[in-house]
């Protein structure tokens, strides 16, 4: 086969599959359309109308430290735009909890709009809100003060370079199959009977409060019933007349009932899910369906064994309920096409995976899923499929081939046994362990109990070779950040060094800790949300917010940034200065104060003569392990004491190694200051040398058992490699061995650098053309020139 | 007693040498001088010191560590005297960038083994193993026989990539601890075949017979190089001897030619007959394909980059190796 025939235009690759029914074909236009159509999901603001309130809180979105200057407009726009809500006029007397749920009652069953579109089968349209907090005077002005507080250490940190403290929403997987199962009916009697046994009229409001949060989703779902009627009357084609009676006769009955049809199902799971983005406030961020497969399963069969429905029929109904999840972007869409787009926002779907004795739990709805997500091509839901030791070699040669025909990576991989070790180590019994899902990009999650909060807290861990080097202060600044640990030039030996290295990480830990905890403490106290809460298992029987702790486990990720260019920095001590004595301290230390500058011979001899991690190298590797086994079990001794969450370690680097670039001193691996640290725990930009095997491995060494949240590991492969079917076996096989030697999560970007530059000549040809970074799609040419190179610098694993 | 060879590469994930992922190691020296050589710093059994001019920073350690006062940095950059250089590799190891290289590693046999097998799990999943290339493998027998037998001994996967350039015993020697050979048919006529590679070919036929003999499993390789192997005849002749003589053949590969070892050759100061000749064309690839398969040989494949008439296909530069 020739190189013309494998590499098709990115137009192609990105347009949807011209088999996609018409009605399907007309909703995704409308969707893309976001810059011209009136059906719009742009944030709509509520307030209680009082001068005090508050509808926006900086922890939510603190862990985007490129947000930090527009907080305060943000927050005045949202309350310069609100919708005053009408409220009982005993509302002030009801606990926040309570007042948050009547608020969100009322928001949603009188003052949402409901949007029916043309031709779709699941309804359901307007989800982003600013919900007003409903703090009372006082309440508003504690937690103003408190969160200054907050928010002046975290921008301080941010400023340092030393990472972000956020206490972000969604990145949570509600127990949407128990709704599914037993309607929000059944899970309202089960509260009932809670309350029943609960003496304190605190805790017996509080259960109150999730009861009438699973009214309002109730209560909406009959006005879009009523909505359906009103379009149905009007309607002069009979074959939609009959959709939208039928749209009416289900949203009358679920979610309140449990679900019978695929039908009934998707529509019940689409309205649970969206009135969680639009409790929190958060257009989709991390807001996951868990082993979706697995509980929408039996719906399916139910559908198909009967008759009812075909399964093309089925696949129609699940491609309306899949474009759905991608208006979560119209918040973004007046800023035009692609930009309004160009990140991925996380609502994902886990399928596959194994089940209690490690048999494999794919059906054939995970294969329809496969089929839909091959011919949509959309941004969201995202998927992860979750792969492991028994996965059948036809299931994994399927994902092997849709990985070889897209650009970009269509879907993130999730490797059991590793994730399962993970969760065991940070306490999960190994008997439940085996049914997480996925949330966010890669982060491993429980289903319906576990509130893991990745994402909240970022170390930028490169940081903490230049306290160590500089006695505890940051270069830039000379501020004293970290403990005087000496200075480098008396350090007899690697050992007291690297002593040095771990004093600083564990400052740094406890640094973001305390603050993150700060945040963890803002949310809990003022922001309950009654409707989560409601569906996440525990909370009723605890009287505790989900934000409160009040779920069965309760972890706030502390994710790590740059751990190769850190390890790659420990190395090249160890090597050049204390074993070779290439290069004595002094003169290391003239060159990172210089950046370099003057000392190309120094720079050189440590980039291309030291031990680089990523090449199963394990001289590279052991330090690698080693630093990563020690800051992952030092994060895990710190709780955040109001909530009693404890902190966990994770790998998902996001984009934070550009904006943290400028703000780490030049590092003893050659690299110079502003030069990006390596992502999730890939290799460093261009170090991994000897190929995807290597760079496998290498992680694979890492001890991610420490890690339970899990890592981000993107490999990127030329399309040369997957040219042809005997080439997409040896992909599948590589998948195999990453079960075995591999870490927890890995993404692919099958692109050639070529195209990329190609791409960065003629944007408007390429407008369409996707790329992985770390966890999420984006449209290359709008990025930016910095991560463009960035993308282009990685190893093009060439085959 | 260990044995010792030089290799000038590791290559891991290979994927175009054999069946499954497999690791190659590249062999130095070899009896053929081929005029197409996309290997060619690995023709000379020796170690040899390059110089590379766009990792030179001008820092000039190697001139000050060299024992034998035998470089000289120039206007047109390095100059090695030959003569003087005794390829002690002082000035490769102070060299801060790697600019200085000494091409040609030398490994024990038990060492290497070690290596080669890190990759062992991706050769079960895929049904891969370690691939000895160079080179021509059998310039070093004895280290050939060492890796080949050790990797034999861990259970993987070995196949031999080799010329057929060498005597028949040393062939018979390493073929019990080989699972494949991956063996190179170039030119039917013999004169053809002593003008462009330096060496006749009845050797190597008589030698692919003995493969026959033995049954191993093995794939016929042509390199498909424009103006020297890519006639009509050339591949018919071929076919039909594999059809004639070769049952064990399991598969036959035409490799189009490709320009990528260009800068090797410029490394290495040598001149490259090949510098400007264009990718083989498609057609051409397809119709040689057809013919080999009318004959019938099992299994036939092409594989490299081709163009297409009116259409210039870029080459993506690659590492060396």
């Amino acid at each position: 086969m020739t190189i013309e025939d494998s590499r098709p235009s990115s137009v192609q690759i990105w347009s949807p599959s011209d088999q996609l029914p018409e009605r399907i074909r007309k909703l995704r236009e409308h969707f893309y359309s976001f810059d011209k159509r009136k059906e719009t999901n742009e944030p709509i603001a509520f307030t209680t109308g009082t001068e005090w309130d508050e509808l926006y809180s900086f922890h939510d979105w603190a862990n985007e430290p490129a947000i930090y200057q527009f907080l305060p407009s943000i927050d005045g726009t949202f309350k310069a735009m609100a919708v005053k809500v009408d409220l009982p006029e005993d509302y002030w007397e009801h606990g926040l909890a309570m007042r948050r749920a009547i608020f969100f009652y009322e928001a949603m069953v009188h003052y949402m709009p409901t949007i029916i579109l043309n031709g779709e089968l699941i309804v359901g349209f307007n989800f982003n809100t600013a919900l007003s907090k409903s703090l009372n005077k006082a309440e508003t002005k504690k937690r103003n003060k408190e969160m200054e507080k907050w928010f002046k250490e975290a921008a301080r940190l941010s400023r340092l370079g030393i990472g972000t403290a956020s206490a972000a929403p969604g990145h949570i997987i509600p127990n949407y199959a128990k709704v599914l199962r037993i309607g929000m009916k059944g899970i309202v009697e089960e509260y009932e009977e809670i309350k029943r046994g609960k003496t304190s009229a605190e805790h017996r409001e509080f259960i109150d409060a999730l009861i009438l949060s699973l009214e309002g989703a109730r209560d909406l779902s009959l006005r879009y019933a009523q909505k359906a009627e009103e379009l149905a009357a009007d309607e002069t084609d009979q074959v939609r007349r009959g959709e939208l009676e039928e749209i009416a006769r289900i949203c009358r009955k679920v979610p309140w009932e449990p679900a019978e049809t695929f039908w009934e199902a998707l529509q019940s799971l689409w309205i649970t899910h969206m009135l969680v983005m639009a409790a929190e406030s958060y257009p989709g961020a991390g807001l996951s369906h868990g082993r979706w497969d697995q509980y929408l399963y039996p719906f399916y069969r139910h559908s198909i064994d009967s008759g009812e429905l075909t399964r093309e029929q089925a696949k129609e109904l699940l491609e309306c309920y899949w474009i759905k999840h991608n208006y979560a972007y119209d918040f973004q869409g007046r800023l035009g096409i692609n930009q309004g787009i160009n990140s991925s926002f996380g609502q994902l779907i886990t399928l596959g995976g194994c089940g209690p004795n490690g048999e494999d739990l794919t059906n054939d709805l995970t294969w329809l899923a496969l089929e839909v997500i091959e011919e949509m091509n959309l941004l969201e839901p995202k998927p992860n499929i979750r792969l492991h030791r028994n996965v059948s070699q036809e299931f994994l040669t399927r994902v092997a081939e849709i990985l070889a025909k897209a650009q970009g990576s269509p879907f993130l991989l999730n490797f059991d046994e590793h994730s399962i070790e993970g969760l065991v180590w940070e306490g999960i019994p190994r008997e439940e362990a085996w049914d997480y899902g996925i949330v966010g990009c890669l982060e491993n999650t429980m289903q319906g109990k576990d509130r893991s909060g990745t994402v909240d807290v970022n170390i930028n861990l490169v940081k903490a070779v230049e306290l160590a080097l500089n006695d505890g202060k940051d270069m830039a600044t000379g501020e004293q950040v970290g403990p005087r640990t000496g200075d480098p030039l008396t350090f007899k030996s690697y050992e007291q060094f690297l002593h040095a290295v771990e004093t600083q990480l564990k400052a740094l830990i406890k640094l973001l800790v305390d603050c993150g905890a700060k945040a963890d403490t803002l949310r809990a106290k003022y922001q309950p949300t009654p409707y989560l809460s409601a569906l996440m298992d525990g909370c009723a029987e605890r009287g505790k917010d989900v934000n409160e702790g009040g779920t069965d486990w309760n972890f706030i990720t502390l994710e790590g940034m740059g751990i190769a260019t850190l390890a790659d920095s420990v190395a090249a001590v160890k090597k050049m200065v204390y074993e070779d004595k290439r290069l004595t301290m002094d003169k290391l230390m003239k060159a990172i104060h210089a950046n370099y500058e003057g000392y190309e011979d120094v720079r050189q001899l440590l980039k291309t003569r030291a031990p680089k991690f990523g090449n199963d190298d394990d001289y590279a590797d052991e330090v690698a392990r080693h630093l990563s086994t020690f800051w992952a079990k030092e994060t895990f001794k710190h709780k955040s004491p109001y909530t009693g969450r404890r902190f966990r370690a994770g790998y998902l680097s996001w984009n934070y190694y550009v904006p943290l670039a400028p703000l780490t001193a030049a590092t003893p691996d050659g690299r110079r200051r502003g030069e990006f640290m390596s992502g999730g725990v890939g290799a460093v930009q261009g170090m991994d040398k000897k190929g995807p095997t290597a760079s496998i491995r290498s992680v694979g060494k890492l001890g991610l058992e420490t890690v339970p949240n899990g890592a981000s590991h993107t490999i990127t492969l030329s399309p040369s490699m997957v040219r042809t079917p005997e080439h997409i076996q040896k992909l599948a096989a590589l998948l195999r061995a990453y079960i075995e030697a591999g870490g927890t999560a890995l993404q692919t970007n099958i692109i050639d650098a070529a195209t990329l530059r190609a791409a960065q000549k003629d944007p408007d040809a390429y407008s369409n053309l996707l790329v992985r970074v770390t966890g999420y799609n984006a449209y290359f040419t709008q990025i930016g020139r910095e991560l463009q190179e960035e993308i282009i610098a990685r190893t093009e694993h060439s085959l | 007693m260990s044995v010792h060879g030089l290799i000038t590469n590791i290559q891991r994930t290979s994927t175009e040498d054999g069946p499954g992922i497999r690791t190659t190691v590249f062999l130095k020296g070899c009896p053929l001088r081929c005029e197409w050589c996309h290997n060619v710093e690995a023709i000379d059994p020796k170690p040899q010191l390059v110089w590379h001019g766009q990792k030179c920073i001008g820092d000039q350690a190697c001139i000050r560590t060299c024992p034998e006062h035998a470089l000289t940095l120039t206007r047109e950059g390095m100059v090695i005297d030959r003569e003087m250089c005794t390829v002690c590799g002082s000035c490769a190891e102070a060299c801060p960038t790697t600019a200085m290289e000494l091409i040609g590693e030398r490994w024990n046999a038990e060492d290497l083994v070690e290596e080669l097998a890190r990759d062992s799990v991706f050769f079960t999943t895929s049904g891969g193993g370690v691939t000895l290339s160079g080179g021509e493998t059998l310039y070093q027998p004895e280290f050939a026989i060492a890796v080949a037998r050790g990797l034999k001994e861990r259970g993987i996967h070995v196949a031999l990539d080799t010329c057929g350039y060498y005597s028949e015993k040393v062939l018979r020697s390493i073929l019990p601890y080989v699972d494949l050979v991956l063996y190179d048919l170039k030119i039917m006529d013999s004169e053809k075949h002593r003008k462009h590679t330096g060496v006749p070919n009845e050797r190597i036929l008589s030698n692919a017979r003995v493969l026959a003999e033995v049954s191993i499993p093995t794939w016929i390789r042509t390199p498909v190089i424009p103006g020297y192997t890519d006639d009509d005849d050339n591949i018919r002749a071929i076919a039909q001897f594999i059809k004639d003589n070769m049952p064990n053949v399991e598969r036959y590969d035409l490799l189009a030619f490709n320009n990528m070892c260009v800068d090797k050759y410029e490394m290495l100061g040598k001149r490259y007959a090949l510098k400007d000749a264009a990718l083989m064309d498609k057609k051409t690839m397809e119709r040689l394909s057809r013919i080999a398969r009318e004959i019938g040989v099992p299994n036939v494949q092409r594989s490299g980059m081709t163009r297409e008439e009116g259409k210039i296909v870029r080459i993506p530069q690659m590492e060396a190796g």
